[in-house]
């Protein structure tokens, strides 16, 4: 609908409205936007074509002949589906025990003030600060005497030294954030310092202890030097597989497996950012303050009461 | 208890029979600043008591003391009979609820305010009983399936209410209970808090930097200025006749004017002669009085109109009385004190600006201060 010019007014002119960056820059962002992509998808799929090629020579642009092989030992429970399993166990193993072992020491700190507060957060992130061959090599000795060298115990302690200075540095950041409001309220309806913990706190933080299992997990999926002093070859992880195939020159199982050793922390980490998202917003938006009360109750019937 | 640094406390009064809540001495240190000191208070099983006093006073601080969420450095808390003053916060028998309400936000409605019984390890069935109770008592019933995320400011503080008079407390401590809300859900929580107390009839501690607040709903109100805790009063012994010229300042009264004693025992000020009760030695007074106390009058002190103050629910005039030290009204003559006076106009009645209105007040309606 259109409306015609009104008798002796003037006609406004039409104010300029911004229809967005220059062209220019539109063509910056679209080859930073470009480069972005390319580095997140490039090597995948430079991995996935490599793992998959007979034979691949320059000047090729594409591998010429084509096998599954890599892929078939992957499925046939080889040595590559060995490692990946030890890997996921460890992983799992060392992000569960860090968390049960960090989150307290998260919170201890988050409570200190002042200097205190500072040199125990510096103490609690040193192990993980430190080169992981010199962590090694000052725990071998102790992990041969206790006769844990060779041993996927072993192997999980060592993973938890930096795996705990990491998350205990999370959970120092997760306890500072956490509303402690909620704590108190819970002490005085009458809730002992366990149930408070139980009750409140943990299944408060159930997002956040989900990404500190994942945290824990990707600081040991890739752990190297810890693996092959304190595992002594007799614990074989995927990182530990790539090592080995690069050094046999299997270009093909090595790809395949560097490939796993990209996919799965990529996976982890959208699944528990997304978690944390989640976990972060209120489920629906909150009514307004001042929205009245219904009049009559809502039909959703209270309510299953567990025991 | 004896206060760090070893120092015995002073030997405390014993509580009062009948009183769900008892403090004596109470003392508790903001670290490096000055903390509460000396406070007593008593209130009886049922009655609501307020605290008043400006921000920063320590008003939170009083409560989360009495509900053992910091420590004291001195004095007993009593309830029900029992001191309380050693034990961990779950086992006083006194529920602290937060200026805005926590709930747990992984718990629906239903589970937050089956917390506390759950807590002490209530039978599911009493449980399943008690809960929608609750939820009635603050005309919530129905929603117990529903997440704190999907309530309004006003339903998550009933549900805060509900959920602290499921443990059965002695004593509710409410922090602020009104201040975050807008007027209209101000009044829907005070009808809430004045509903779960009729449930159980547990003592109500409130503190609040709001004065309506406290007289709507305290049966006594005390303030807290200067790290001390004036004696709880019923608010319109408080409100008319505060018990010191600091208190009165805090109160905010419209018109402090000064005077002076006279041998004879009279009051001299700028709206006239009053004799002041109980008598007051002679020498330099201050007298205050409310905006409303403040009436036109045929044969008063003459008053030009100055401006005009529009507030939410009344308006008011102000002026300077046109009187000298003699209290002899004249128009020409520069005052000899201060003589700023605010009044309260009625809708039908304002007066303009520049008008001059006799003026008067009710000796009963002031309140006498001597200076030295």
């Amino acid at each position: 609908m259109t409306h015609a010019p009104v008798p002796g007014r003037t006609t406004a002119a039409p104010i300029p409205v911004a229809t967005g960056a220059s062209p220019g820059w539109r063509g910056v962002r679209l080859a930073m936007v470009t480069l972005l992509v390319i580095s997140a998808v490039g090597p995948p799929a430079l991995l996935a074509m490599l793992s998959a090629s007979q034979s691949w020579f320059y000047p090729a642009l594409l591998p010429t002949g084509w096998t599954a092989d890599a892929w078939s030992a992957v499925v046939r429970r080889g040595p590559l589906a060995r490692a990946v399993g030890t890997s996921v166990v460890l992983g799992l193993t060392t992000g569960v025990v860090g968390c049960v072992l960090a989150a307290p020491i998260g919170r201890a700190l988050a409570r200190l003030h002042g200097a205190a507060r500072h040199v125990a957060v510096a103490a609690a992130v040193l192990p993980a600060a430190a080169p992981p061959i010199a962590v090694a090599t000052g725990l071998q000795l102790t992990f041969v005497r206790a006769q844990l060298a060779g041993t996927p115990v072993g192997v999980v302690l060592a993973h938890l030294v930096p795996a705990v200075g990491v998350l205990s540095f999370f959970f120092f950041a997760v306890f500072t954030a956490y509303d402690t409001r909620l704590d108190d309220e819970a002490r005085s309806l009458g809730a002992s310092p366990r149930q408070v913990w139980l009750r409140v706190t943990l299944p408060t933080l159930r997002p956040q202890l989900g990404a500190g299992v994942g945290l824990g997990f990707l600081v040991s999926w890739g752990q190297v030097p810890l693996t092959l002093v304190i595992g002594g070859g007799r614990v074989h992880t995927l990182p530990l597989e790539v090592m080995g195939y690069v050094q046999a020159g299997e270009t093909r199982f090595a790809a395949a497996a560097a490939l796993l050793l990209i996919l799965l922390p990529i996976v982890l980490l959208l699944v528990a950012s997304a978690r944390l998202v989640r976990g972060s917003a209120p489920a629906s938006a909150p009514a307004p303050a001042s929205a009245p009360a219904p009049a009559s109750a809502p039909a959703s019937a209270p309510t299953r009461v567990s025991a | 208890m004896t206060a760090p640094g070893g120092v015995p406390d002073r030997p405390l009064p014993a509580p009062a029979a009948n009183g769900a809540l008892d403090v004596r001495g109470l003392a508790v240190s903001f670290g490096s600043h000055a903390g509460l000191a000396q406070i007593d208070l008593s209130v009886a099983a049922g009655e609501r008591f307020a605290i008043v006093g400006a921000s920063g006073a320590g008003k939170t601080s009083l409560l989360r003391a009495i509900a053992g969420l910091v420590p004291c450095t001195a004095g007993r808390v009593v309830i029900g009979g029992r001191d309380v003053s050693a034990l961990p916060p779950e086992r006083r028998d006194a529920v602290y609820l937060h200026q805005v309400p926590t709930l747990f936000p992984h718990l629906t409605v239903f589970e937050n305010v089956a917390f506390p019984m759950r807590v002490r390890g209530l039978g599911r069935a009493e449980i399943e009983r008690r809960v929608p109770e609750m939820l009635a008592a603050v005309r919530l019933a129905g929603f117990g399936a529903r997440s704190p995320q999907t309530l309004s400011g006003g339903q998550r503080h009933r549900v805060a209410l509900a959920r602290a008079m499921a443990a059965r407390p002695s004593v509710l401590l409410l922090d602020e209970p009104l201040s975050s809300l807008d007027p209209g859900l101000r009044e829907e929580v005070r009808e809430a808090i004045l509903d779960v107390q009729h449930v159980d009839r547990p003592a109500v501690v409130l503190v609040t930097h709001d004065l309506d607040d406290a007289g709507l709903l305290a049966d006594r109100v005390a303030v807290l200025l200067d790290r001390r805790l004036t004696a709880g009063t019923p608010p319109s012994a408080l409100f008319g006749h505060p018990p010191t010229l600091a208190v009165a300042r805090f109160l905010g009264f419209a018109n402090e004017l000064p005077g002076h004693v006279l041998a004879d025992g009279t009051f001299e000020w700028p709206l006239g002669r009053l004799r002041p009760a109980p008598a007051l030695p002679c020498g330099p007074a201050i007298g205050l009085c409310r905006a409303d106390a403040v009436r036109p009058a045929a044969g008063g002190v003459p008053l030009r109109i100055t401006g005009l103050r529009y507030h939410a629910q009344r308006t008011t005039a102000v002026g300077e009385l046109l009187v000298r030290r003699d209290g002899q009204g004249t128009s020409a003559d520069p005052p000899a004190w201060p003589t700023s006076v605010e009044l309260q106009v009625l809708p039908g009645a304002v007066p303009a600006i520049g008008d001059i209105l006799p003026v008067t007040v009710d000796a009963r309606d002031v309140s006498v201060f001597p200076l030295r």
